[in-house]
């Protein structure tokens, strides 16, 4: 009996020692959560409606500690100035905590290449189209004078005379100049003419000339970003989802009579937008 | 035993989580510093404004500068204001010109012929008339713009076409060894508050660029004439569009070997509120004095602007009647003469100075000698011939003399046929402006007439009329021959 008692008592003591403090601890880690990485997919041009999905994505992103980076997927032209520069932002605050990585699908031009340049690493598909720094502005008209319409002064109709507007572009563009040089570091290896060029590489000259890092997938995107992350078997989220965010339909772009989008802006204005041109001969 | 089994408990509680956490965090990740545009320090760029004080001894000047509009010419009349005052500052009067059919007739007074981004190409016949007033001594001056071309679209191919005034201006600018360039220059280092607006700090040696020591162009074609002068020149990050490099022969303006012809690439630094950024408004006063300089060489082709004093004398020689048919042709031409300023005094002596118009047959050359005497006209009474000098033996019926003589005094304008019908003939042939039926060498024209007496049918049908209410400034003696008023 005193055998059995004893070998119970062992059994016991295991239980009560090992078993449950393990039982235990196992049942807290799971507290621990899985590390995530999120994905904020860019599709469309950046304007109001893009611009305010991302930053909701952006400050889901910052407010839930278990999402330890984020991706930016990009096939993107670019969009409206105050737009991009609102995105930029709120991406230097998302910087500030967690690790961003750029992955190139089909175009980062423009004011998408604005919001790469805010990252901490670029991948670029072989032929993505990454570059085209430079801002665009139509100019207003000279200032006239309608019948039926009254203002209070000359520029209340047209917003700024010509040459002024001419001028803030060119300042708007250094600011974009700046952010590049910034973010990209001595990673660039072209000069100064080159990048105010507003040339748009595809994703190996992209890499050769040092405006992207490397060729790679979204997935390598992934993995560099837990690399930064310092974390490993992650689970990957679109953060579209999360942060119950909707586009609503607006008309961007023109679009022709038989409804094909054309690649310019509906509304006149300043613009980070790669605009590839319809066909003019010389 | 109790201690150990503490231990154990406690690894047992810690190792999951502590394994969990090292299955999926491998460290701290490191903070890169996170640098942003400082916006608040951007600043938009002014452009440098004129500093020099302005010349208020302008040297008096005259002539007429033609503006064409006949080539559907890419710019407002407000927009050549600051050229237009500057050239009027001198003394100097601006026209233009709406129809291709007068420019040859507007050519013989003007000083010089602007032609600003037309959509239109010059046609051969309408270059050669510019090659020939440029011959003469006129002056051109041709302003492209980069930033003008005409897009319109093609039907046929579906697509739009920008057409450059490049294209248009060259067949011209050609004759004189200039080439405009379908492209523009650009500078992202260092420009006038965009890559388009481009600082030109290196010129060429000649009076368009005294005084210049900085100027900016706005969307500038390049332009160049190997055997001209680049008078503005570009920086080495002054590219062109072309081949985004740097062409040390190619700027912005340039001047034609034989200094009469000056073409920019650009025209919107003529215009506000550019003409007055950096020397800009330096250039634009020089281009003033260039653009009254033009001295043209007064030859028969240019009447009735050979004349240069408010009134002609007419004097019909001996065997000259003041017929019905006489006082109607020079009634014609008096007609002409009034609407470029002139007036017209019939004299019954030879004018010793002045404007003179001398009619006369072959058979009074002994009385008009000292008027003919210059051009070596002998008569063959015989062979009834007459010799020209470097013509030869001209038959008398049905040809007429032209001979022209400038002097300081006056110039003289000599009539010279068979018989007085002829002459008449030959009055209303230069009354017509249209020198067609005319053999010109030099001074000396042979025209002619009809046959033995009659009058040219069509003579005066072709009659160029000026144009009503041209300014037509007086000029001084020396200067391009335009008709006092």
């Amino acid at each position: 009996m005193n055998q059995a008692y004893w070998k119970w008592e062992h059994v016991r003591t295991w239980l009560l020692w090992l078993t449950l403090p393990l039982v235990i601890g196992i049942l807290a880690a799971a507290v621990i959560p899985q590390p995530v990485v999120g994905i904020i997919r860019l599709d469309d041009a950046i304007y109001s409606s893009t611009a305010r999905s991302m930053i909701a994505q952006i400050n889901y992103a910052i407010d839930h500690p278990e999402i330890r980076a984020v991706v930016l997927a990009f096939d993107s032209p670019g969009g409206t100035v105050v737009d991009t520069e609102a995105v930029y932002m709120e991406l230097s605050r998302l910087r500030a905590k967690k690790p961003v990585v750029t992955a190139v699908n089909g175009m980062a031009a423009s004011g998408a290449y604005y919001l790469s340049a805010n990252t901490d690493y670029i991948y670029a598909k072989p032929t993505s189209l990454v570059g085209n720094i430079g801002v665009i502005g139509y100019l207003p008209p000279t200032p006239f004078i309608y019948e039926e319409i009254i203002s209070t002064g000359p520029y209340k109709l047209f917003g700024a005379p010509r040459d002024s507007d001419m001028r803030q572009i060119d300042m708007i563009k250094e600011g974009f100049f700046q952010a590049v040089k910034l973010g990209r570091g001595d990673r660039i290896k072209i000069g100064l003419e080159e990048i105010l060029s507003g040339q748009i590489w595809i994703g190996t000259e992209a890499v050769r000339i040092g405006i992207a890092d490397e060729l790679g997938t979204e997935t390598d995107a992934f993995n560099k970003a837990a690399e930064l992350a310092r974390v490993a078997h992650f689970k990957t989220i679109d953060l579209r989802n999360l942060a119950e965010t909707s586009i609503s339909p607006y008309p961007f772009f023109l679009q022709s009579p038989d409804g094909v989008n054309l690649p310019y802006p509906t509304e006149s204005g300043m613009y980070m937008l790669f605009i590839p041109q319809l066909p003019i001969k010389q | 035993m109790k201690k150990n089994m503490l231990w154990i408990a406690l690894a047992a509680l810690i190792i999951p989580a502590f394994a969990r956490g090292l299955w999926f965090y491998r460290g701290i990740p490191n903070q890169p510093k996170i640098s942003t545009p400082d916006y608040q320090s951007l600043t938009i760029s002014q452009p440098p404004l004129e500093t020099q004080s302005v010349d208020e001894n302008i040297k008096q000047t005259s002539g007429v500068v033609l503006f064409d509009l006949a080539h559907s010419n890419q710019y407002q009349a407000s927009e050549i204001q600051f050229l237009k005052e500057e050239i009027e500052k001198r003394g100097g009067k601006v026209e233009s010109i709406t129809d291709i059919p007068s420019l040859s007739y507007k050519l013989k007074y003007a000083s010089t012929y602007v032609v600003i981004s037309p959509a239109n190409t010059f046609s051969g016949e309408e270059s050669k008339i510019v090659q020939d007033f440029v011959n003469r001594g006129g002056r051109l001056l041709v302003f492209a713009d980069a930033t003008r071309g005409v897009v319109y679209f093609d039907s046929f191919s579906g697509s739009a076409v920008n057409y450059s005034d490049a294209s248009s201006v060259n067949p011209l600018l050609s004759l004189f060894g200039i080439t405009v360039n379908n492209d523009y220059l650009y500078n992202v280092e260092k420009n006038e508050g965009n890559f388009r607006n481009v600082f030109f700090e290196d010129f060429g040696k000649n009076e368009l660029t005294f005084g210049l020591k900085q100027v900016a162009l706005y969307g500038t074609h390049s332009v160049k004439s190997p055997s001209g002068l680049t008078l503005l020149r570009g920086t080495e990050s002054t590219l062109s569009s072309i081949n985004d490099a740097h062409d040390p022969a190619e700027g912005g303006a340039v001047l034609s070997m034989n200094g009469n012809v000056l073409a920019f690439g650009d025209f919107t630094f003529l215009t506000f509120p550019y003409h007055n950024v950096a020397d800009n408004a330096t250039l634009i006063a020089n281009i003033a004095d260039f653009a009254l300089g033009g001295n043209q060489t007064i030859s028969l082709e240019n009447f009735p602007y050979i004349f240069t004093q408010s009134i002609v004398q007419i004097y019909p020689s001996t065997e000259v009647q003041l017929t019905a048919e006489t006082i109607a042709a020079i009634s014609d031409l008096q007609s002409s003469l009034i609407k470029v300023g002139m007036a017209i005094q019939i004299v019954d002596e030879a004018p010793r100075e002045g404007d003179t118009l001398i009619l006369g047959t072959f058979t009074t050359i002994d009385e008009l000698l000292k008027f003919t005497d210059t051009f070596h006209i002998e008569l063959n009474e015989a062979s009834e011939t007459i010799t020209v000098k470097n013509f030869g033996k001209i038959g008398r019926a049905g040809n007429g003399l032209v001979l022209f003589e400038k002097s300081k005094k006056g110039n003289r304008l000599t009539l010279l046929a068979n018989n007085p019908e002829d002459v008449l003939s030959l009055l209303n042939t230069i009354t017509s402006g249209s020198l067609s039926n005319c053999v010109l060498q030099n001074d000396i024209g042979v025209c002619s007439v009809g046959f033995g007496g009659s009058f040219s049918e069509d003579a005066g049908a072709a009659t160029q009329e000026p144009i009503n209410g041209d300014a037509t400034p007086k000029p001084d003696s020396e200067a391009t021959p335009t008709p006092g008023g």
